[in-house]
């Protein structure tokens, strides 16, 4: 059909078929155009349909904490209420913030992250800069070591640095996890040496040859005309250090025993205690529905909720930038 | 003019170690002296426990574990076989939502922030939380619904049931450790030139032929980085019974030794798998090289 159609239409055009049938041809290219756009918009469709309902599965997890955060008891028992709540209860979040003991240890998790982040920024893309840029013996040694590093896990070497520390007094302070930051290691610092190598090695030399050409030392040009132009891929690795500190709970775990230096995720633990086993102080000046006598799922999901909130804030904010950072190629070959 | 040459070569060299310093001196201080006394652990016994001596054993804490340890194989084994069940599953699912939208679709900027923020949960306590509310299951109830309709399962009957429900069990978990997969993916496939694409056009080359002979192979270098990354991200998910295993007989039972071997177990087997991938990959590796085209390509 089509191919009759696209005949007469190139018939049409050289002009070897009379005026009368080109009356006809508005038709024939009218109907040419439908056939050959259904397939295609109804593919289309069917993207879209795909591709929202993966969107759903990524975005559930976020939308069922927020709901069962603000569910009353009796909603939460009653299978009727799925997405809307009968009505809101926004004392679940006072009941998490008072068991969590937010406000006292929000201010361990953001120090922590944001002097971690911090060290990672520093160190890895000035290491990166220089896998990038020089030649010099030992760098192949070097550069496998970095690859070593991202891929021993930190497991495998958590005895001996528990010891290591142990001896430098370092123990229940935060430091065996932020000081290796600035030595391009701690949470996969390995990696962002990696990215940052990569992004440098696909950047135009001319900026900093003409820089040196003008009198610009070596660490000057690093810092006055590098950096500023490698502000795309620091947007990406604050979000990824960012988001493994803000998450990490196995370092923490093992350096630190003191209840005052905790951080928040590990505090989840002790909210999930509280669920399963609640203690009278807990409740004092609350008032109670009628039929509870605990503390339920709905204060544990407002918990939750309540951690995950400053990064997903912090995230909202930057967005944008991190995105832009990943779409300039050359941050991965 | 000569000597002038050399000492700006030395200059360079002396440059390159000033920006390595902090690198070395953290390899020093937090690597290479934890990887040593690890790997001597792992072949000793702590005899002393203030001192911290350890004497040599041989292989003792490896067999121990691969031959008296009822517990470590069985484990072992169940790691095994989800993480080479899981790489395939999140990289075709990765590589797939990334083409998805690297074309010119409408809502971009909203796919790729949904499809990042599960990363943003991390995998520890708090997505312990949410797989223990049982969500993931409560998701492929609802989306398992679009896909197949219910009507069709229960007429095909309820193994197939199960075999579908428990499938769609694994795939809501895999498709949320997709984030940085997918970002790795979208940043590379971003990076291949249209014309490669439109020149096989024009040689009649079919949508699927593109796929394997120009998209596959100019992203393989992703996809080699891609495979080490989801195997580092498994170290860190706390639903891995190795990590607490080691845990288990580091700080509790302060058995050092046997701890340290099963880490060293667990990373062997790990180094292994990139390895035979890289062997399996190495072939097909794409190198930027400027001296021709692709090994598909013919030379002129």
């Amino acid at each position: 059909m089509v191919k009759v159609v696209n005949m007469i239409y190139g018939n049409l055009k050289n002009g070897f078929l009379s005026s009368s049938l080109r009356i006809k041809h508005n038709r024939l290219e009218s109907i040419s155009r439908v056939f050959n756009h259904i397939p295609h918009k109804l593919y289309r469709i069917a993207l879209y349909i795909l591709l929202f309902s993966i969107a759903f599965v990524f975005l559930y997890p976020f939308l069922y904490v927020f709901i069962t955060s603000l569910k009353t008891y009796r909603d939460i028992n009653d299978f009727t209420v799925n997405w809307i709540p009968r009505s809101i209860k926004y004392q679940n979040y006072i009941f998490a913030i008072r068991i969590l003991g937010y406000f006292k240890y929000i201010t361990n998790s953001v120090l922590l992250t944001v002097i971690g982040t911090l060290g990672h920024l520093i160190s890895c893309s000035f290491i990166g800069y220089g896998f990038a840029r020089y030649k010099f013996p030992g760098k192949n040694i070097l550069f496998f070591i970095v690859i070593l590093s991202i891929i021993v896990p930190i497991q495998t070497l958590i005895v001996p640095l528990y010891m290591a520390f142990s001896n430098y007094g370092w123990v229940n302070t935060y430091l065996p996890i932020l000081v290796p930051t600035f030595f391009g290691f701690g949470l996969r610092g390995g990696l962002f040496i990696f990215i940052f190598r990569q992004f440098y090695t696909g950047f135009p030399k001319e900026l900093e040859d003409a820089a040196k050409i003008d009198g610009c030392g070596f660490l000057r040009t690093y810092w006055s005309i590098v950096l500023p132009v490698a502000r795309s891929v620091f947007w990406v690795v604050i979000v990824l250090s960012m988001v493994w500190h803000w998450n990490d709970f196995y370092e923490p775990s093992i350096y630190i025993n003191k209840m005052a230096l905790t951080v928040l995720p590990a505090r989840l633990q002790t909210l999930v205690n509280y669920v399963n086993n609640p203690q009278g102080d807990i409740f004092f000046g609350m008032l109670l529905e009628e039929g509870e006598d605990t503390i339920n799922n709905a204060v544990l999901m407002a918990g939750t909720f309540l951690i995950i909130f400053p990064i997903l804030m912090a995230f909202g904010f930057i967005q944008k930038k991190f995105m832009q950072g990943i779409e300039r190629t050359g941050l991965v070959e | 003019m000569k000597k002038m040459q050399i000492s700006m070569g030395k200059k360079k060299i002396i440059e390159a170690y000033i920006f390595m310093l902090p690198f070395i001196i953290g390899i020093v201080a937090f690597f290479a002296f934890p990887l040593f006394v690890s790997i001597k652990l792992s072949f000793g016994k702590v005899i002393d426990m203030s001192g911290f001596k350890i004497k040599w054993i041989g292989f003792d804490n490896y067999i121990r574990a691969f031959v008296t340890d009822v517990q470590f194989i069985p484990m072992f084994l169940r790691i095994v076989r989800e993480s080479l069940l899981k790489l395939p599953l999140i990289l075709v699912f990765s590589l797939m939502l990334a083409m998805f939208i690297s074309n010119d679709i409408k809502f971009k900027a909203f796919f790729r922030i949904a499809f990042f923020l599960p990363f943003l949960l991390g995998t520890g306590y708090v997505m312990q939380q949410i797989i223990g509310q049982g969500i993931n299951e409560q998701v492929l109830m609802q989306a398992k619904n679009i896909f197949i309709p219910e009507k069709i399962l229960a007429y095909l009957g309820p193994n197939v049931d199960e075999a579908v429900n428990s499938f769609f069990g694994v795939i809501v978990t895999v498709l949320w450790s997709c984030g940085v997969q997918i970002l790795l993916f979208l940043s590379s496939l971003q990076g291949i030139s249209k014309s490669l694409y439109e020149s096989a056009k024009v040689d009649g080359a079919t949508q699927w032929e593109m796929f394997w002979k120009i998209t596959l192979p100019m992203i393989s270098p992703v996809m080699l980085l891609n495979i080490i990354y989801t195997l580092l991200d498994s170290f860190t998910d706390i639903s891995n019974p190795i990590l607490s295993y080691i845990q288990d007989y580091a700080f509790t039972r302060t058995d050092f030794a046997y701890a340290a071997a099963i880490g060293w177990i667990y990373f062997i087997f790990i180094m292994i798998l990139i390895l035979v991938i890289f062997m399996i990959m190495k072939n097909h590796l794409y190198s930027f090289d400027m001296k021709g085209e692709t090994k598909n390509g013919k030379s002129r």
